[in-house]
């Protein structure tokens, strides 16, 4: 027992000795901001604006790592020789907490029409070629936009000429292309934003001067293959608002 | 209560104008946000969605390097880094270069546990092997490519051709600096930084506090450069279009160093870049097989990360021989697979 109470005596006469120390003040302050943000993008549901349906589980494991370290952090904050904050600290952890605040503060978007100009197109040839996947079922924009990347798939493709479809992405002009046709677009991400690819049909038959680009729509109509592009010819299109998900997974 | 000796208070600063002055510029920053919502032009929007999801993604994984990092330094005796570093020569640089195949992280959290294995012992060139193949070897990776090349000729020869010159290319660098010592390869000022910063964790006893200590200087050492490289990779993707290495697609040897070239701009997680690797499809199995191996190895992120961590020269080493080696490894295996 009394070796305890000494031990004890020890630990008490330590806590005495120490103050909160500023640079692990500044430490806390840069993983509380990251976990912050993790956090937020659970609560308010934008992690899809960011990473794909494959890679969200990156965001929670974020949050809670993130969140341990700040715990950890702020419970061992104080120091027998606290080190003062410099300027060099200060402004390393400045530049931490930057994105924190362009998170935060920016209203939510997801990638449009600028980026379609120079990223580069959809082709990946496993992901949706499958002669059998375009054969059956509804057709979705990524077996159609994949589909182009290989024989087969064309062949599937052209076997359902005609066929009804309904695909919904934002609209991107050409610059020469007719007023009555744009391209529809969507992009595929397969970690985050980073890594988008362009996945694309023309549409004709659109009102002309109906949808400037960037605007969301809803495309209803037949599906052509034609040459190395897909066509629909629409019957209706409608303005939606932006979808929750507003990028393609794998 | 803190209590401090007579007088401690008068001598001691404690720098908080510096943070004062740092949060009043984070202040303004984000007022300026709000105000003049500068994405409503679509370059700034875009620059912004792509620095922000680089490091939605990365800063997990630098959290999971650092966690990894501090937990090898306080709970991993040093006498294990000592048996390994007393394994035959030759063996040292497959066996990290395997070890890499075991921990499923990205290129970010790999940088910070190479740093602590050789602050704790392990030969320097053996931790670099580590650092360049697990990005590469790592089985996450292997099932993404495999699914970014399902259902085309070349499948085989994506996954085995990265994993294997992805291990070979990394022992190649493992063995170019396989001279340096941990004082000759490792930044000088990380080092007494770490000093300062973790003396008084371990001074002040506990193994939770020395943990946290590692963990959080880990993170604040690294995130600060991870943020500098999406800056450069977000305003390198908003404004360099992908499409201006098409010109040269079936030139020889330049389609390669093109590749590379932007794979390096890029600074693509090597978990999703077999993606984009596929989408060129005008480029041939060694251009693209160039883009995968040398990317993870080499990019804008790292290269600012690198120099925070290794001393000068070590990133114009790591370029000249990744660059060299996977040329010879994806010429060699264009001749085989056409």
């Amino acid at each position: 027992m009394s070796a305890v109470r000494t031990a004890e005596g020890l630990r008490s006469s330590e806590r005495v000795g120490r103050s909160v120390c500023p640079t692990r003040v500044l430490d806390a302050v840069a993983l509380g901001s990251w976990a912050a943000v993790f956090w937020f993008l659970i609560i308010a549901d934008r992690t899809s604006l960011f990473l794909s349906s494959r890679t969200a589980w990156v965001v929670p494991t974020g949050a809670i790592l993130l969140t341990i370290g700040f715990v950890g952090r702020v419970a061992s904050v104080r120091s027998e020789s606290p080190a003062p904050i410099t300027r060099r600290g200060a402004w390393g952890v400045g530049l931490i907490v930057l994105p924190v605040i362009a998170v935060l503060a920016l209203p939510p978007a997801s990638l449009g029409s600028y980026a379609a100009d120079r990223r580069s197109a959809f082709s990946s040839g496993g992901i949706s070629t499958s002669a059998s996947d375009i054969a059956a079922g509804d057709l979705s924009l990524l077996d159609v936009a994949g589909g182009l990347r290989s024989g087969e798939g064309v062949d599937a493709l052209i076997e359902r000429a005609g066929e009804d479809v309904d695909f919904t992405g934002f609209v991107t002009r050409e610059a020469g292309a007719p007023a009555d046709e744009f391209v529809l677009t969507r992009f595929l991400v397969s970690c985050c934003v980073a890594d988008a690819l362009s996945v694309s049909v023309r549409v004709v038959g659109a009102p002309p001067g109906g949808f400037k680009a960037d605007d969301w729509v809803r495309v209803s109509g037949q599906m052509y293959p034609l040459g190395r592009e897909v066509i629909v010819d629409s019957t209706t299109i409608e303005a939606v608002e932006r979808p929750k998900r507003p990028y393609l997974s794998q | 209560m803190a209590v401090h000796a007579p007088g401690a208070e008068a001598r001691f600063d404690f720098g908080y104008r510096h943070a004062g002055a740092t949060a009043l510029a984070l202040f303004a920053f984000g007022a300026l946000l709000v105000v003049f919502e500068p994405t409503s032009v679509a370059a700034v929007q875009n620059f912004f969605l792509v620095f922000g999801s680089l490091l939605v993604e990365a800063i997990p994984f630098i959290a999971l390097g650092a966690l990894v990092s501090a937990g090898i330094e306080v709970f991993v005796p040093k006498t294990i880094f000592e048996k390994l570093a007393s394994l035959p020569r030759p063996l040292q640089l497959p066996v990290s270069g395997l070890a890499g195949a075991a921990f499923p992280v990205c290129e970010c959290g790999s940088v910070p546990v190479a740093r602590r294995l050789i602050v704790k012992g392990l030969m320097p060139s053996a931790a670099v092997t580590f650092m360049l193949a697990a990005p590469v070897l790592n089985p996450i990776v292997i099932a993404s490519t495999a699914v970014a090349y399902r259902g085309r000729d070349i499948l085989w020869p994506m996954v085995l051709g990265r994993a294997g010159l992805g291990f070979l290319v990394a022992m190649a660098v493992g063995y170019v600096v396989s001279d340096e010592t941990k004082e000759q390869l490792l930044k000088r000022r990380s080092e007494k930084a770490e000093r300062h910063d973790h003396s008084h964790d371990h001074e002040e006893g506990g193994r939770g506090r020395a943990f946290f200590g590692h963990l959080s200087g880990d993170f604040v050492f690294m995130g600060r450069f991870l943020v500098i490289g999406a800056l450069i990779a977000a305003a390198l993707q908003t404004f360099v279009p992908q499409s201006i290495i098409g010109g040269v697609a079936n030139t020889p040897v330049l389609n390669l160093l093109a590749m590379m070239g932007l794979a390096f701009l890029l600074s693509l997680c090597s978990e999703s870049d077999a993606f984009v690797a596929a989408s060129f499809v005008q480029f041939g199995v060694g251009a693209q097989l160039a883009f995968l191996v040398f990317g993870p190895m080499v990019d804008t992120k790292l290269a600012i990360l690198y120099g925070a961590t290794f001393r000068q020269g070590f990133f114009r080493t790591v370029v000249v021989v990744v660059t060299a080696a996977t040329l010879i490894g994806c010429l060699w295996l264009e001749v085989v697979f056409g």
